[in-house]
């Protein structure tokens, strides 16, 4: 059978953030319930930042990479997200096009909550194991943005712990047959999903559900896309097949609590085993989810990035992933990476892309809740006004990163910051 | 088992999961959410409740009570006759 799995991947989490802990105090939430989150930082998008400039900053140091022939065979571009701008038009048409790439190319978004990025992920894995196009590639970029608008003091009592938690965040990958970074175990993974109105977007600028049912389906799909993991692949067990593990990341007291259920279902964990498993198998996952927040769709390949940013690959490593997207689909899944992975990935450097995103003073976090810059969905046509906090600018300008300069006629026109207009 | 039985066992959950409730006094007309249970802890005291009464059910089975008392009730009636 062909190798497939990830060749390359880049993480961008925006040029601006808070920090958790001084939102919550700000916010006067309870402070022992704030360490349990296990959040620092998270990422915040201005206003001109949507899906598409989030999801070409993190695929545009893996296109550049390429030589001109590799680059001509990315021959599928899908864009993962919640956060998309368009009925029918998919972000991945403005990402194919700022990227550069061929117009062979098939182009299509995927939609599954915080699923949404593993979704892309097997749609492109598959692709490659098919043979159908041998040496072919598929750029998968999972792109998520919250955004919240102060509406009045009522809003902030209701978004809780979810402010603090939400973040912004792009991860893309390069799926092909020379899987580098992470090699995919073929066969090897389990789903569960059922019909469940725990969390949802039911309007562009609002979200509704219930915190404690989304828990309660997390929980539920954990153990049960385990189990269907274990029964398609001979031998697998929790304890010792996997050298780490990879949850889908809302907050990182979330993933504690769903490690602890699953060890103590599947293997009947003492609290003292689990304790340790958890720190050993789980907590360089949380790495940069710490840091941006939760990414919906991005965060089980965020999840990925930090274990093998942080983990020790002195061996090859077996990882299992689990990815919980609201309404709810799951699926736990496998791969292995190696030191040469995680040379690779640290090569992108993203412990020091997000050691220079400019921290946010409260009183321009505030100036941005406003909300009164933010493209809502449907705009015709509009005007990015890039100072309006002007100690961020300068990180966009360094990093040259994509911005989003104006809508014409519904058409989103993006500039690279730093570079003539 | 009584309704009374199944109560005490959630009761005694939540002082195990939140040691710092071990004095609070608490009864069925209270809610984790306001004894200051957080999201996640809510849910271990679910897990295990469950545990003790030997109930292995789905955790979306267990939505909807807005106290402990409505809990229990719904916990009891999930109990095999």
């Amino acid at each position: 059978m062909i190798a497939a799995g990830i060749e390359a991947l880049n993480v961008y989490g925006g040029c601006a953030y808070v920090d958790v802990r001084e939102l919550c105090t700000y916010r006067g939430l309870d402070m022992p319930r704030f360490e349990k989150l296990l959040m620092r930082e998270k990422t915040v998008a201005l206003p001109y930042e949507d899906p598409v400039s989030f999801a070409v900053n993190a695929a545009r140091p893996l296109v550049q990479a390429l030589e001109e022939a590799e680059r001509e065979r990315i021959e599928m571009v899908i864009t993962c997200t919640e956060s998309g701008i368009d009925f029918g038009k998919s972000l991945s048409t403005y990402v194919h096009k700022l990227l550069g790439l061929k117009p062979n190319c098939r182009l299509f978004e995927i939609k599954q909550a915080c699923y949404s990025g593993s979704a892309g992920l097997q749609m492109a894995i598959n692709f490659i194991l098919s043979g159908t196009s041998p040496g072919a590639k598929a750029l998968v970029i999972a792109t998520d943005i919250s955004r919240f608008a102060l509406a009045d003091a009522e809003a902030v009592r209701e978004w809780a712990y979810s402010e603090p938690s939400s973040g912004a965040g792009a991860v893309a990958v390069l799926v092909s047959d020379r899987p580098r970074l992470w090699r995919v175990d073929p066969g090897a993974y389990g789903n569960h999903a059922f019909e469940v109105m725990d969390t949802c977007r039911p309007g562009p600028d609002n979200e509704a559900g219930d915190a404690d049912l989304s828990l309660m389906a997390y929980l539920d799909c954990c153990e049960q896309a385990y189990r269907d993991y274990a029964r398609r692949v001979e031998g697998a067990d929790l304890r010792h097949s996997f050298d780490y593990l990879c949850f889908h990341t809302p907050f990182g007291g979330m993933v504690k609590g769903a490690h602890r259920q699953l060890l103590r279902k599947v293997c009947k964990a003492s609290s003292q085993e689990i304790d340790a498993d958890f720190e050993r198998r789980l907590v360089p996952s949380l790495l940069f989810g710490q840091r941006l927040g939760n990414t919906a769709g991005a965060s089980v390949l965020l999840a990925l990035a930090g274990t093998l940013e942080a983990g020790d690959f002195s061996a090859p490593r077996r990882l299992g992933l689990f990815s919980y997207g609201s309404g709810c689909c799951s699926e736990f899944f496998s791969g292995v990476a190696d030191a040469g992975g995680q040379q690779l990935l640290r090569r992108q450097g993203i412990p020091a892309a997000l050691d220079r995103r400019q921290r946010l003073s409260m009183e321009e976090y505030e100036t941005l809740l406003k909300g009164g810059e933010v493209i809502r969905f449907g705009t015709r046509d509009a005007r990015l006004n890039h100072q309006l906090i002007p100690s961020v600018w300068p990180a966009f300008e360094a990093g040259r990163h994509l911005v989003l300069d104006r809508v014409e006629a519904y058409h989103r026109e993006y500039r690279w910051a730093g570079e003539p207009g | 088992m009584e309704r009374d039985a199944v109560l005490a066992i959630i009761l005694q959950q939540i002082r195990t999961v939140v040691p710092e409730l071990e004095n609070q006094p608490m009864g069925p007309g209270d809610s984790m959410a306001d004894l200051g249970v957080d999201s996640v802890s809510r849910q271990e005291v679910l897990i295990l409740s469950m545990e003790a009464l030997n109930l292995d059910l789905p955790m979306v089975q267990l939505f909807g009570p807005r106290n402990i008392g409505e809990l229990a009730e719904l916990l009891h009636g999930k109990l095999p006759a």
